[in-house]
């Protein structure tokens, strides 16, 4: 993490792999703040703004989507080379998306049952995080990112702070704005506990459990809720392990949870996975 | 040790006859006279399946016929059938949401050239009335105020907003699953912290005040005198609630108990179970703990600094540039659990838990602290197996006859005796407890137990003194008095599952038999279990055969030492810690039953520490001059100890610095 502003007037890129761009629009959907963020940043490169390109260097570039085709491995290799400070923004990029669920099937066979031509989509067996492939100095995460975590990011970088993005429970969240708890009141089961905040809890101010978009918080004790959801509960394996099956299945706890109880595909019994490659390069 | 929260006598109570009656039909008037007093009314409403507090204005939002059931990580509304208004238990809201908010501004700063600027902000909080405060939550204001207010460092944001509440308490008539006020001396009488008091009946509510605040309302408010029969029915009510909690933490002694308990297999096991969410810290009405957070704007030279909740259960609480203080979720659960039962004792005089619950019902996993408490420091005795059974004779003067059956020499100065007709009590007795053994015209003596038989008891007494001597001398058919089994036990439940040493001297094994005893009965549950035993010469040893048998056949790995080898010992000479303080054990999973001299039993527990033998898991029998034997004579006081009725078998941490002391 930068201790001074990472550059007078940054330069930033946007870029996308695998994804659908909404991430990207949560830049675009800062009304109040856009102006400062022009004022203060200098956008070379973002497909959804302008039609203005670069090819770097970029002081900060924001990384949005999975490393999904073989095409994607060498670029983000290449642009990892020409940036200061990459930051991986949303569930995709920091995680694998909701598309990593293929990692637990059989790529060939989905090829085949869904593309008439099969042969002229290339993409790879495994959708993986950016931070598989390169250094990741910050990440954003949730499908799609928060507003109000991004523009900390931002104010941070501006000032060479460390931005405060807070690796706790979505609990800690329910409980300071008086939610009650979805899993105790209504027995609906939340992945909040095992989640980092950062959304607001927006699902259970809604009455609706957690489904993890944000992904495991630090030490996520995924085992320990699964093990509770099947007791008390009386829920089968693939349910639970279902829940885990989102999209942030491929980060580390929930990815254990899917693999041991199942529930990356509903119905037919899931195809081992190859053992995942470890993550890596994660500064 | 464990006291009520603050239960200073009622400060300012107005001469007052007795409450006065209020019927539920005019309630409203309360409501209206408090908001016209100008203060926001919070109290308790239904929303999101759950009575949660809030701003009312009206009677008809509060949750008339609603109750609730709660049970570990469970809670559902319920019809009670009838009209009551808070037929209710506390909720998942507690007051520190108003008097200690989730989130307030701290302090602006900004930066302009190299000059700097910090401006305080200031709370500037509305009046409140808070309605239908429970006993428990009087109770979590009070420790709120200690801990915020009540040293010479105060929360200014917490003062303001706390002067500024009036409570208008309410006696409970009902009772949760999860509720403990009993245990913590809180509840569920509302006995003082109050403005008003309601307690609902029937058709209405008695009325009483508490402060000239509080008088200054109810003389407002349309009463009748109450009867005598509506204060005894409320009396009545609230006692059953009372009965109906029971005593779910036995307290006494428990910041003891807790804190000689920091190596227990269990905070392992309770990590496991724990998904270290933050849940019962924030549903807590006394956890205070909190995080700043720093935002700026865009150009950096403006700066907010918040304050808003944060839980010793987040990895980063304890985190600093080289780690966490406190990086494994099992020491998250110990510290939380210790502090609100314990060390918050010793900071603020007061315990951190106040009964209410919340934490057992909003742990979506269920974890329940008063099954963690009397798991991990359960109330002596130990386990159920070993709870001690009021002896017949219990008084100084009483004695139970027994009689000799057979006799056994041991060694030239050591007699083991078999007595049968003993008090029916020593067949629930536990290992290492004693009996007071008398003979006419001697000095009632406290002997050790060393056996216990189906119909009976064995003493092992080694002739010092003309008492002893004169037990030594006994025959079969002879009749001596008895009184017991006295004093505690070894904590053998804490040696399941773990590796145990015993480290003993000369007549020292004697107590510690019964143990050996337990072992070979249920030899799997224990793991490695090592004697190691000296006497002054090798026909000092006693129960010879047992030694043997327990070596040869029952997997005890027995280690001998004599100070004064004859020609026929090829064993080891020396005093008992040299055999195994060149061992390289791994302590960490050990636990150590040591009896001997006070100085052989601190040389012991000090090697024992160097193998990682932790103070909590050493446990020694203090021997001291006795004469009652249930704390009543003063003879064997040891610090704050009576050592025939707290012991004799304490833990190294317990004993603390007055073990092996001159002169204590």
């Amino acid at each position: 993490m930068a201790h001074a502003p990472v550059a007078a007037r940054p330069r930033v890129g946007v870029v996308k792999f695998a994804s659908c761009d909404g991430c990207q629009l949560t830049l675009l959907d800062l009304e109040d703040e856009l102006l400062s963020v022009v004022e203060h940043f200098d956008i070379v490169d973002f497909p959804e703004a302008t039609s203005a390109r670069s090819a770097g260097p970029y002081d900060v570039l924001f990384v949005e989507g999975s490393v999904s085709e073989p095409a994607h491995l060498e670029r983000i290799v290449e642009l990892r080379r020409r940036t200061r400070f990459l930051v991986t923004i949303g569930a995709c990029a920091t995680a694998g998306g909701i598309q990593a669920l293929r990692n637990w099937g059989d790529h060939d066979a989905f090829r085949m049952g869904v593309y008439s031509n099969p042969e002229w989509v290339a993409s790879l067996a495994r959708s993986t995080p950016i931070s598989e492939h390169v250094a990741v100095d910050a990440e954003l995460r949730g499908c799609p990112i928060d507003p109000g975590q991004l523009v900390e990011l931002l104010t941070a970088l501006t000032t060479g702070r460390r931005p405060q993005l807070r690796d706790e429970a979505v609990c800690m969240e329910c409980k300071r704005r008086g939610v009650v708890c979805v899993m105790v009141s209504k027995g609906i089961p939340c992945l909040g506990q095992v989640t980092q905040t950062g959304c607001g809890a927006i699902c259970p101010r809604f009455g609706r459990g957690c489904y993890g978009c944000f992904g495991p918080r630090e030490q996520a004790n995924a085992a320990g809720l699964a093990r509770h959801l099947q007791m008390a509960g009386d829920r089968p394996r693939e349910e639970i392990g279902r829940l885990f099956a989102g999209f942030t299945a491929y980060s580390e706890p929930f990815r254990s949870m899917v693999t041991e109880l199942g529930g990356a595909r509903s119905g037919r019994s899931t195809t081992a996975a190859a053992e995942p490659a470890p993550r890596g390069g994660k500064a | 040790m464990v006291m009520p929260v603050s239960r200073s006598p009622r400060g300012g109570r107005p001469t007052i006859e007795g409450p006065g009656f209020l019927a539920r039909a005019d309630l409203q008037v309360l409501f209206d006279l408090l908001r016209e007093d100008g203060r926001r009314l919070i109290g308790p409403t239904v929303a999101d399946g759950a009575i949660v507090y809030d701003d009312i204005t009206s009677v008809d939002q509060l949750p008339r016929g609603i109750g609730d059931e709660q049970s570990p990580g469970r809670y559902r509304l319920r019809r009670r059938g009838d009209e009551q208004l808070f037929g209710y238990v506390v909720g998942p809201t507690a007051w520190k949401k108003w008097t200690f908010p989730a989130l307030i501004p701290l302090t602006r700063s900004t930066h302009d050239g190299h000059k700097v600027s910090f401006v305080p902000e200031q709370a500037s909080p509305p009046k409140l009335a808070f309605l239908g405060a429970r006993a428990c939550e009087i109770a979590g204001l009070a420790v709120q105020d200690r801990v915020l207010i009540g040293t010479e460092f105060i929360d200014p944001d917490y003062m303001v907003r706390r002067a500024n509440v009036l409570v208008v308490a309410v006696q409970c008539t009902t009772s949760a699953s999860t509720c403990f006020c009993t245990s913590m001396g809180t509840g569920p009488e509302v006995t003082e912290g109050y403005d008003l008091l309601l307690t609902e009946l029937d058709a209405g509510f008695l009325v009483d005040a508490g402060t000239p605040a509080g008088r200054a309302v109810l003389e407002r408010l349309p009463l009748r005198p109450a009867s005598t029969a509506e204060q005894y029915g409320v009396a009545a009510t609230v006692a059953a609630v009372r009965a109906r909690i029971g005593d779910p933490i036995p307290a006494d002694g428990l910041h003891d108990r807790l804190l000689a308990q920091l190596d227990h297999p269990r905070w392992a096991q309770v990590a496991e179970r724990c998904i270290t969410c933050g849940n019962c810290t924030l549903a807590c009405p006394t956890c205070f703990c909190t995080t700043l957070t720093q935002s700026t704007d865009m150009s950096g030279n403006a700066a907010l600094a918040s304050r808003s909740w944060d839980s010793c259960f987040s990895p980063g609480f304890a985190k600093v540039a080289g780690g966490s203080f406190r990086a494994r979720p099992r020491d998250r659960y110990r510290q939380w659990l210790t502090h609100k039962f314990a060390t918050w004792w010793d900071q603020f005089g007061t315990s951190g838990c106040v009964g209410c619950g919340r934490c057992i019902t909003w742990c979506p996993v269920g974890i329940d602290v008063r099954d963690e408490l009397n798991a991990i420091a359960p109330p002596v005795p130990l386990s159920p197996e070993s709870r001690l059974v009021e002896p017949v004779a219990a008084t100084p003067n009483d004695f139970v006859t027994a009689k000799v059956v057979s006799t056994k020499s041991e060694t030239a100065d050591t007699t083991t005796l078999t007595l049968t007709g003993v008090d029916p009590a020593f067949s629930h007795g536990s290992t290492g407890q004693f009996a007071m053994v008398a003979l006419p015209g001697f000095p009632p003596l406290p002997i050790s137990i060393s056996r216990f038989l189906a119909d009976g008891i064995e003493l092992t007494i080694r002739g010092a003194g003309p008492a002893t001597k004169a037990m030594c001398a006994l025959q079969v058919g002879d009749q001596v008095g008895l009184r017991g089994p006295l004093g505690n036990n070894w904590p053998l439940d804490r040696a399941v599952g773990r590796d145990l040493v015993i480290v003993t001297g000369g007549i020292g094994l004697a107590p510690l038999r019964p143990v050996l005893h337990a072992i070979v009965a249920d030899r799997r549950r224990f793991g490695d279990v090592k004697l190691f035993y000296g006497a002054r010469t090798p026909a000092d040893l006693l129960y010879r055969d047992e030694l043997e048998r327990w070596a040869q056949r029952d997997g005890i790995e027995v280690s001998l030492t004599v100070d004064r080898a004859g020609p026929e010992w090829s064993g080891r000479v020396g005093i008992v810690t040299h055999l195994f303080d060149q061992a390289a054990w791994d302590g960490s999973n050990m636990i150590a039953f040591v009896c001997g001299p006070e100085r052989m039993m601190q040389a012991t527990s000090t090697t024992l520490a160097g193998r990682g033998v932790s103070a909590s898991r050493i446990h020694v029998t203090l021997e001291r001059h006795m004469e009652c034997g249930i704390g009543l004579c003063g003879h064997c006081q040891m610090g704050k100890y009576f050592v025939c009725r707290d012991g004799p078998v304490f833990s190294i941490a317990q004993l603390g610095d007055t073990f092996g002391r001159e002169g204590i």
